[in-house]
């Protein structure tokens, strides 16, 4: 096995109509090392959420993609998607069953054992009080929050977040980041965490990637700040710096 | 529901009798008073009388059973056979589109006017009108399930896939939920025509082996029994009422209601 959880090679994808094309990516290539937190950056547009929607399988592209070096083509449960939406949950289905049902699928078949996985992953979410609800009983941060259960309950090489706590307010959001980070911290999975929040990736990431606009990484930095990470922290404003002058380079 | 809409629609259909009342006993549509509003102590007393003397010593009760084992057997028909096709549908594109267009054709069709041509092809029998039920439920049935997979949103598509979910498992465990508040209006839609097909059909012509409510309803006409005739109507009003209130009710009320899918 390599030490490696991900490794693109020269990915490229374009969006086409009747009379122009855009490239959105160009010639990624990225390895991302097992239990790495790898933070995606960038302005708006720039593809960050292509690349990961890419990774996930939902977008057809060029080049290739390795898990745990098997070549990934399609969707598959070991990556498994945190969406921005809140409404990512089955509605028909209670918030402990949402995380049942992928279980089930990925062919644990005692119930008992299902469910001890499940109510295990909800109170790492803090969430165990409310397997019963439906999801629009819920709140968009605890939404995120069995979003984020079910992705550690199924144990995928890689969860990808797709700016996930982007439509919390910000007293969520800095709840959300901070068990994000024990979790991160206690799990054994790679995490792929695409934001447009600076703060947010020094506090959570190991390391921290620039997309420029058209997709060419131009920024590659391991993050060295010791956490728990403040804006005190030292090297903080360096590194935010460094990651500002990156994201507005190509603005 | 309220109290207050409670009272209001007791209110309302006590005027309406006593309206209708007062012109029955008031002969206020001179001597046709009696055919047009018989008054409303006949239609209880025939209401009875339906159920106990009948019609060619029937008792209505079979004529209803009748309509409904037909109407049971057309709906579930309808009913798998537009899942199957709308199923089959969404596995590709051509197949879609010629569906679509059969929809939009037959769906215009009015089953009745189709009677000739089915009772050539199967002759003068129950499965006539057992057709003509499938006819009514089958087309707005596949509208809305169709209508209903258009609008499922993409996020739930994604996350299906996401756990391994394609093809006739995607169907099932999401497709299927999540457009279940436009399954349920297709139920209702194709429900309430199916129920007016079988009585228009039933009217048009009776079956001897499987008398229906539409021929009871005709005969009474053509014997000038209205009284009967007004109480086979309200047995009408009475089965379409608990099939609302019995089975549709509680059905959306155990799903989109309880997952918070309704608009």
């Amino acid at each position: 096995m390599s030490e490696y959880s991900l490794r693109i090679e020269s990915l490229s994808k374009a969006y086409f109509n009747d009379t122009e094309s855009s490239i959105i990516l160009k010639n990624i290539n990225l390895s991302v090392r097992k239990n790495e937190f790898l933070c995606i950056l960038g302005p708006s547009g720039c593809g960050k959420t292509t690349l990961l929607r890419c990774i996930a399988g939902f977008e057809e592209h060029t080049g290739q993609i390795y898990v745990n070096d098997s070549l990934c083509t399609v969707p598959g449960m070991d990556r498994i998607m945190v969406f921005q939406d809140f409404n990512q949950l089955f509605p028909w289905k209670t918030v402990l069953q949402n995380i049942l049902f992928p279980l089930k699928r990925k062919g644990i078949n005692s119930t008992a054992e299902r469910k001890e996985i499940a109510r295990e992953a909800l109170s790492k979410v803090k969430l165990s009080d409310y397997e019963s609800y439906y999801p629009h009983q819920l709140s968009g941060g605890m939404k995120q929050r069995v979003a984020i259960a079910k992705a550690l309950a199924l144990k995928p090489d890689i969860i990808l977040m797709d700016e996930p706590f982007a439509a919390l307010d910000a007293m969520t959001r800095r709840e959300l980041q901070n068990e994000m980070l024990t979790i991160s911290q206690e799990e054994s999975s790679t995490i792929i965490f695409v934001t447009h929040n600076i703060q947010e990736a020094l506090i959570l990431g190991t390391r921290n990637i620039v997309l420029q606009k058209g997709g060419e990484i131009i920024l590659d930095e391991e993050n060295s700040l010791t956490k728990p990470v403040t804006p005190n922290s030292e090297g903080y404003g360096a590194a935010w710096q460094r990651l500002r002058d990156a994201i507005y380079l190509s603005c | 529901m309220k109290k207050k809409d409670i009272i209001a629609k007791i209110l309302f259909v006590i005027t309406l009798l006593a309206i209708w009342e007062f012109v029955s006993k008031n002969h206020l549509l001179g001597p046709r008073s009696e055919l047009i509003f018989p008054s409303l102590e006949k239609i209880m007393q025939a209401f009875v009388s339906n159920f106990t003397k009948g019609y060619a010593g029937i008792s209505l009760w079979t004529y209803v059973i009748n309509s409904l084992k037909l109407l049971l057997k057309g709906l579930v028909i309808g009913i798998l056979g537009a899942f199957i096709l709308s199923g089959l549908a969404t596995l590709s594109h051509t197949l879609a589109s010629i569906f679509n267009l059969l929809i939009s054709v037959f769906d215009l069709l009015p089953g009745v006017a189709l009677l000739p041509v089915i009772i050539i092809v199967l002759g003068v029998n129950s499965d006539v009108i057992v057709f003509l039920v499938i006819h009514s439920v089958l087309w707005p049935m596949s509208r809305s399930i169709l209508d209903g997979f258009m609008a499922v949103p993409k996020i739930y598509v994604e996350a299906g896939n996401n756990i391994g979910l394609k093809n006739l498992s995607l169907i099932l465990g999401v497709y299927f939920p999540a457009s279940i508040s436009y399954l349920l209006s297709g139920l209702k839609v194709g429900w309430a025509r199916a129920w007016r097909g079988l009585i228009s059909a039933e009217m048009i012509f009776g079956i001897a082996s499987c008398p229906g409510i539409g021929l009871y309803i005709n005969q009474m006409r053509t014997n000038m029994n209205n009284a009967e005739m007004y109480a086979t109507l309200i047995v009408i009003i009475i089965i379409g009422v608990i099939v609302q209130y019995g089975v549709l009710a509680p059905i959306e009320k155990n799903t989109v209601k309880k997952w918070g899918m309704s608009s």
